[in-house]
């Protein structure tokens, strides 16, 4: 009788899926905590930058939410612009918010590679 | 890419189209604001856009790769209202919340049932307690021959049929009353909690391409 893969396409899939979306927020606070940036800009600097493929109706949502919690600081500017843009950018919380979720990135990560990394000798 | 008079009417029937979606969740000044960003960005993808093979065709195509109105007022009201919900616990957000979530998925529409039967199931046992002083012979429970009929406040009393208890039911709907509605609420809450996470994404919709 032929068995099932224990891992899927598809699983892996969503594995991926879950993995990038986790990781969004993280994204978006990042691209904004350097230089003021708009929608548009986020969404190129993301494509850029990473394999994020973000749509306007997912990031929109996000930094409505990002705003509202204080987090980053919204700014409509039309001065020097073809039309008004909402500029984004990280508060003095949000940027408390931000070293702190790369703390947990930090040494979430190390965890992981010391897990890959051990993996890789027992199979040596 | 320049647009026509007949561009610009497409793109303001979408931004309409938007509008009125949004209305139907969220207060107007967030409507004012979602719509001008998103005014703004399209406008800002139109500029660097070539009317290639022709204007309708490459407008068609942007707007196809932002979304439909209705799915992008989707996205922004369920992120907004369940957050609202989430974070202020109180009744009106959640109320907005499950219908957003009921008009949107067949999932969210047994929730929002249970939540409207914990409302109702809630909020009159609180009235009937507060009318029984008013009304003692109309509210209570209407018994007919030793057998329970109905609960809650009664316009017509039917030949045969008798208002069981006295005012000491007052406390009990009271308790019983607020209980359901605390019961009601936090399941409420959790179930927005669970809901967004179970989306397994900042936003609360599974289906859209991040």
């Amino acid at each position: 009788m032929k068995e099932k893969p224990v891992v899927t396409v598809d699983s892996l899939d969503k594995w991926r899926e879950q993995l990038r979306r986790g990781g969004l927020e993280l994204a978006i606070l990042l691209s904004v905590s350097t230089t003021p940036r708009y929608g548009l800009e986020i969404i190129r600097y993301l494509q850029e930058s990473t394999d994020l493929v973000v749509t306007e109706g997912t990031i929109y949502p996000i930094l409505g939410r990002l705003t509202r919690s204080g987090v980053v600081e919204a700014e409509w500017i039309s001065e020097g612009t073809p039309h008004p843009r909402k500029y984004y950018r990280l508060s003095l919380r949000g940027r408390k918010n931000l070293d702190e979720m790369l703390d947990h990135w930090n040494a979430y990560r190390s965890k992981i590679d010391h897990l890959v990394e051990t993996a890789g000798r027992m199979e040596q | 890419m320049k647009l026509s008079e007949t561009g610009e009417a497409r793109v303001r029937g979408y931004l309409f189209v938007l509008g009125q979606s949004l209305k139907s969740f969220l207060p107007r000044a967030v409507v004012m604001d979602a719509v001008q960003e998103l005014e703004s960005h399209i406008r800002e993808r139109i500029d660097g856009a070539e009317p290639e093979p022709d204007e309708r065709t490459a407008l068609e195509q942007l707007l196809q790769e932002i979304g439909m109105p209705q799915r992008v007022a989707q996205a922004y009201s369920a992120e907004i209202t369940i957050e609202e919900a989430i974070t202020t616990g109180r009744i009106v957000p959640t109320a907005r919340a499950f219908w957003n979530l009921a008009t949107t998925s067949l999932l969210g529409f047994f929730p929002a049932l249970g939540l409207l039967l914990g409302y109702l199931l809630g909020f009159g046992s609180l009235l009937t307690a507060f009318l029984k002083p008013i009304f003692p012979n109309n509210a209570g429970m209407m018994v007919v021959d030793g057998v329970p009929r109905g609960f809650g406040v009664f316009s017509d009393i039917p030949p045969g049929a008798e208002m069981a208890g006295g005012y000491w039911i007052i406390p009990i709907l009271i308790a019983v009353g607020l209980a359901v509605l605390i019961i009601t609420q936090r399941s409420a809450t959790r179930f927005l909690v669970w809901w967004r996470a179970r989306r397994g994404k900042p936003d609360g919709l599974a289906d859209w391409p991040v």
